[in-house]
């Protein structure tokens, strides 16, 4: 079911966005920023269903609240001429990768049990 | 329930994040090398800013070593026996060089563009041209001028002066109208040569450009700013 609705999701989205126009290249700084806000929490999500603490409330609120505030973001950091959206980037990144550090563990320690049980019936 | 909550809230966030990664990728693809584009304007304004705070050290180096040459000519001449014949050729030269400011009896002569009533075949006739200065300039020095000046340029051997789009340069640097001509030597002379019937400014007065020629005595002209070089001719020591 989730899988259904996962790979639909994104096909429907890969569809519409090679249908609708494309957006002006001084607005395509924030969709950027918002792209990166929106795969770090999809991660997140991720990493805390593993560690079985997943809420979908959060999860969601995250997905939405930290793309707008990372836009916004930007647009003060232009604002003001500071390049805020490097830090937001930093802060996203970061954390991208350590809730791909969980998930490789995870999937590692599982393959692993699985390879040390076949050889336990092997022998 | 949850199971059925949940699939549908991802369906939502995969929705939203392929359709703003496919948007993003398609305009990136579209606005080639955008990224380097805006590198490109940052370079381009640091450049402008650092060639511009060097431009300001060269004027200020300029200053400066003018001041020096000054005081070097002034030692010179006053160690010297002939001190003050050298210090009066020296400031003479100068001043037919036209690296002082001057100021003597002579004509102001005033040209702005005239304004076009509609019924003007050709509109390149109510404008200045370069060619029109350098009527003017030729028959102002034709009567003897001795020091001329174009919107604060002054004319120098090294003058010259070009049509540059919708600007003249006189010197390099771009004038336009209105024009305000300086010219220092005899009055009446110099009023005659650019004034005559069916002179110079008679010609541009008939083309409906606005023009007003004055006496004015005791006429302020600066000096030459720019570099008078001497690079590839030398003295023959005749």
């Amino acid at each position: 079911m989730t899988i259904i609705t996962v790979i639909i999701g994104t096909a429907l989205g890969i569809l519409l966005g090679f249908l609708i126009p494309t957006i002006p290249y001084s607005a395509s700084k924030y969709l950027a920023i918002a792209i990166v806000a929106a795969l770090d929490s999809v991660f997140g999500g991720i990493a805390s269903h593993i560690k079985k603490n997943f809420d979908l409330k959060v999860f969601i609120s995250g997905f939405f609240v930290n793309a707008i505030i990372a836009m916004l973001l930007t647009y003060l950091g232009q604002r003001l001429n500071v390049d805020i959206y490097l830090a937001a980037i930093i802060v996203f990144v970061g954390r991208m990768f350590n809730n791909l550090g969980i998930i490789r563990r995870y999937y590692l320690t599982k393959i692993s049990q699985k390879f040390s049980k076949n050889t336990t019936k092997k022998h | 329930m949850k199971n059925k909550s949940l699939g549908i809230a991802l369906g939502i966030v995969c929705f939203v994040l392929g359709l703003a990664l496919t948007l993003q990728i398609r305009t990136m693809t579209i606005e080639n090398s955008v990224v380097s584009q805006t590198f490109a304007d940052d370079e381009l304004k640091d450049s402008l800013l650092q060639w511009k705070e060097k431009y300001e050290k060269a004027v200020a180096n300029l200053d400066a070593s003018s001041k020096e040459l000054d005081e070097i000519r002034q030692s010179a001449t006053t160690n010297a026996s002939n001190a003050e014949e050298k210090n009066a050729r020296l400031k003479t030269n100068n001043l037919l060089l036209g690296t002082t400011n001057v100021q003597g009896n002579g004509i102001v002569i005033e040209l702005a563009d005239g304004k076009s009533t509609g019924m003007i075949l050709d509109a390149s006739n109510l404008l200045i041209h370069d060619g029109n200065l350098r009527e003017i300039i030729n028959e102002l020095a034709n009567a003897g001028a001795e020091a001329i000046e174009i919107n604060g340029q002054r004319i120098v051997n090294s003058t010259y002066i070009m049509c540059a789009g919708n600007v003249i340069l006189v010197n390099g640097e771009k004038i336009s109208s209105p024009c305000t001509i300086k010219a220092i030597g005899q009055q009446e002379r110099l009023l005659g040569a650019v004034g005559r019937a069916g002179g110079i400014l008679q010609q541009l007065e008939m083309n409906d450009l606005s023009v007003n020629i004055s006496k004015v005595s005791n006429i302020k002209i600066n000096k030459f700013n720019g570099a008078l070089t001497k690079k590839y001719m030398r003295d023959r020591g005749e």
